[in-house]
């Protein structure tokens, strides 16, 4: 049995597997005991097309991250993602009976639950409840409406669901290892956790996070999360691209992707070319750097589109005071900054997880962004738990739900 | 499509103004002229020369070249190029002096009959002389006017290719597929008339007008002059919502377009969008990304936009390009299967017809009967010169050959059978999905983002 202060975050990502092992300090804060790493194979779009592969590769982060940290991890909270995870905003109201006035618990659990009552497909599941704001008898900006008088309330929240049997497929993967599930995440809100601070969520942010398979994003607006998504195109498309265009293998084209890959334009000399070389080292074709950029220019521009068409309308856009936060293994391209800056007409930056204590130096790359966010997800549930008593009973009660079936 | 005033408010570039001289030869010329007239065909002055004094007083154009005069005496040539041909040569005074100081000398002729097999040569050969560039529009026989008349509009083709820069060719049973079966001969032939004053219209005003990125005469020049003298015209326009996608496919549905296959074998081709100021970037932009499917890699495309007040809401596309001749066996080679020409075949053995009613030239009197004792041999070698220019249609046509138009069986539309065949060739390049080939595709907004976004956004690389 895992110690109560120790929380496990377990990203099943599409290029990596990802374990942190964080430990929850007496002054409320977080230190990162070990991280896990393996490469991962059968993950297709964020999502598992190859179950016995996948689950070998979570195997061997799992152990990774044992040995790392020291710790027998037993409980795991669980990243998800998947072209499938959608998400839309939607208002609960409580009206109170005759002879009661004063809100209580039940009746935040009442909205919560009059919010979710919205018909989803029946294969989807409701997979986060984020709740943006309190209205107590019409009045707006209530932060905590436990304990105050009223006769109606309502509340705003964010709803994020997902196709059930697609969700349970990585917990599966997950329960096949002896491990439990403490809570599944959706990857784009763990990543914020990682990524802003309060006042950066206060201020309105958007969260980018470009991944080797799936592009997650979420908007937060004054401290509340307005907006999330998942486009299922990542890293991996931009590889292909590059594959296809330049008529080189898959493994070549990630190679030079890394090594090479820049988003601008105009940046290579005019006729500046790459020479390509085999693995012993010989010189085979050469390809024009400008070439090169143009692909994954396309490519990441099109995500960073796609991206904003889809915040925009939203009407979201204007209040991002906080600007664009680029994260994730893709953001690693050079220009990613300029680009989105250049897309979003406002300040953008390639961002790492907020620094933490512990092992955390070898992790503050943007490719942890969202395992970390995982881990302070869990404390900060952690965190709640003596205030708002019930929270892990609900989410045990959602998880079961999606169990039964 | 009337078009009254399209050319109002049009500002006059006196620097770069070309002089453009249409002259139509016979009867099918002077039809086709007095249509243009009708559609305000104002920046290019009109003249009419025939043999026929009848037909000549009838029409519309400011200028008039009575052939023949001695020769003829007012009448018409009786369906002989010869007579046509000495006609002109009598009234070859007054030709040079229609022609003289134009710098674009458009002749339009009506081939198969007399005066417009006979003259138009030799008009384009005067102009060609006098130093204009020589485009030559001519209407092919139908094939039920008979073998003769073939025989003798082939004959006089191959003279015009020697002296015109450009032979656009328009074929009457081509043209058959503009209007429907049952349509009243009159309605065909205007349609027919239509089609080429909007050729010469669309080029006119390529070359006279201003243009936000101009398509010069230069332009026109190469692009013609370095083809085999077969041209390929398109001209659309439509309005409403969708405006750009529907003029350009009005434009390719054009029978001198082959529905756009022919663009493929082109080496060259002119393109001009033209609209009010009301034109966005996206249209054009849409129509360039269509055309672009029908043209080849080795396609040189030069674009032409111009901004005309006039045009309303209105927006029309021409496409001119002219076959080239390397490229036009590259395309022989490419569609092997497809050069068996069978148009000879239907041609009806029996039917003799010289003279018809329906023709498209007016009914000319005969005055002089030249029958030598080549006549018949004229006859069997039908099949020979026939066959040579409208082989060309054969060869890089795609097309099953169903146009032949027999005593009002037309051609149905081949048309969405031409769509499908392109649009294999578009999804061969389009469905490169590489890795994801497999995976559930990624759809957004109606594009598959699992194909290359440079693929996609048309990204030239490499």
């Amino acid at each position: 049995m895992a110690r109560d202060n120790i929380f496990v975050g377990l990203e099943i990502g599409t290029t990596k597997v990802c374990v942190v092992v964080a430990e929850a300090r007496h002054d409320n804060t977080l230190k990162i005991l070990g991280v896990g790493n393996a490469p991962s194979r059968g993950i297709r779009k964020g999502e598992i097309v190859d179950f016995e592969t996948a689950k070998r590769c979570v195997h061997d982060a799992v152990v990774d991250a044992e040995e790392r940290s020291d710790v027998e991890i037993s409980e795991v909270f669980l990243g998800v993602s998947g072209g499938h995870i959608r998400s839309f905003n939607n208002r609960g109201i409580v009206l109170l009976e005759e002879d009661r006035e004063e809100i209580d618990e039940q009746d935040l659990e009442d909205v919560r639950t009059n919010a979710r009552e919205v018909s989803l497909p029946m294969e989807d599941c409701v997979l986060h409840t984020i709740i943006q704001h309190y209205y107590v008898d019409g009045q707006d900006g209530v932060l905590n409406p436990l304990g105050l008088f009223g006769k109606k309330l309502e509340a705003d929240f964010h709803i994020v669901y997902g196709i059930r049997t697609r969700i349970q497929n990585a917990i599966r993967c997950v329960k096949e290892l002896e491990l439990d599930t403490a809570d599944v995440v959706i990857n784009s809100f763990a990543t914020a956790q990682a990524i802003l601070d309060k006042n950066d969520k206060q201020l309105g942010a958007l969260v980018i996070d470009i991944g080797g398979g799936t592009t997650d994003f979420i908007v937060y607006v004054e401290g509340a999360v307005k907006q999330s998504g998942v486009i299922a195109v990542g890293g991996d498309h931009i590889t292909n691209d590059l594959s296809i265009g330049l008529k080189i293998p898959s493994a070549r084209a990630e190679k030079l992707k890394m090594e090479e890959g820049d988003v601008t334009l105009g940046n290579a000399f005019p006729g500046e070319t790459i020479v390509l070389r085999d693995e012993t080292g010989f010189a085979g074709r050469e390809i024009e750097r400008e070439t090169l950029n143009q692909i994954i220019h396309c490519r990441v521009r099109e995500i960073f589109e796609i991206v904003a068409r889809q915040v925009e309308g939203d009407q979201n856009l204007n209040y991002l005071g906080a600007g664009v936060f680029i994260t994730g293994g893709s953001s690693q391209l050079r220009g990613m900054e300029h680009l989105a800056s250049d897309v979003f007409g406002m300040p953008a930056r390639v961002t790492q997880p907020l620094p933490l204590a512990g092992v955390t130096s070898a992790f503050e790359h943007p490719q942890f962004s969202t395992a970390i966010g995982l881990v302070r997800y869990a404390h900060l549930v952690h965190l709640d738990r003596p205030v708002v008593r019930g929270i892990l009973s609900r989410t045990m009660k959602r998880l079961g739900g999606i169990f039964r079936t | 499509m009337v078009q009254l005033n399209s050319q109002y408010g049009r500002e006059e570039n006196t620097n770069e103004a070309r002089k453009i001289r249409v002259i139509g030869v016979g009867g099918a010329g002077s039809n086709i002229l007095d249509r243009a007239m009708l559609d305000g065909i104002d920046c290019v002055e009109l003249a009419t020369a025939n043999t026929d004094v009848q037909s000549l007083t009838g029409s519309v154009t400011n200028q008039k070249i009575q052939l023949g005069r001695n020769l003829t005496r007012g009448l018409g040539s009786g369906g002989d190029p010869e007579l046509g041909l000495a006609a002109a040569e009598e009234s070859s005074d007054e030709i040079q002096a229609a022609i003289a100081g134009y710098d674009i000398i458009f002749i339009c002729a009506g081939l198969g009959g007399g005066t417009g097999s006979g003259a138009a040569p030799f008009i384009a050969k005067l102009a060609k002389d006098a130093g204009a560039l020589v485009l030559v529009l001519v209407t092919l026989p139908f094939t039920f006017e008979g073998r003769r008349r073939c025989a003798q509009a082939a004959t006089s083709l191959q003279l015009i290719r020697e002296y015109a820069d450009a032979v656009i060719c328009f074929e009457n049973d081509r043209m058959a597929e503009l209007t429907l079966p049952r349509m009243g001969i009159h309605e065909a032939f205007a349609a027919a008339d239509l089609t080429i004053s909007q050729s010469i219209r669309a080029i006119a005003n390529l070359l006279l007008q201003p243009g936000l990125i101009r398509v010069g005469f230069d332009d026109v020049c190469a692009v013609i002059r370095d083809g085999e003298s077969r041209a390929l015209f398109g001209f659309g326009e439509a309005d409403g919502e969708n405006r750009a996608h529907d003029a350009l496919v009005k434009a390719l549905r054009n029978p001198l377009m082959h529905r756009g296959d022919m663009l493929a074998s082109a080496l060259n081709v002119i393109v001009q969008i033209r609209g009010s100021a009301n034109v966005t970037l996206g249209e054009i932009g849409n129509v360039m990304e269509e055309l672009n499917r029908h043209i080849s890699d080795q396609t040189q495309l030069l674009m032409g936009i111009a901004i005309d007040s006039g045009m309303g809401s209105r927006l029309s596309v021409s496409i001119i390009s002219s076959l080239g001749g390397s490229s036009g066996h590259a395309a022989k080679a490419a569609y092997p299967a497809l050069q068996e020409p069978e148009r000879i075949e239907l041609v009806p053995e029996t039917a003799v017809v010289s003279e018809s009613p329906l023709i498209q030239e007016s009914p000319e009197p005969v005055v002089t009967l030249k029958l030598g004792n080549e006549e018949p041999t004229n006859g069997r070698k039908v099949k020979i010169p026939r066959s040579e220019p409208l082989n060309l249609a054969e060869e890089e046509s795609t097309a099953p050959k169903k146009e032949v138009v027999l005593a009002g069986k037309p051609a149905l539309k081949p048309e969405p059978k031409q769509i499908e065949a392109r649009q294999e060739v578009l999804q061969f390049d389009a469905v490169s999905r590489g890795r994801f080939e497999k995976s559930e595709p990624t759809i957004i907004d109606g594009q598959d983002l699992d194909v290359p976004a440079f693929l996609r956004r048309r990204v030239k690389v490499g």
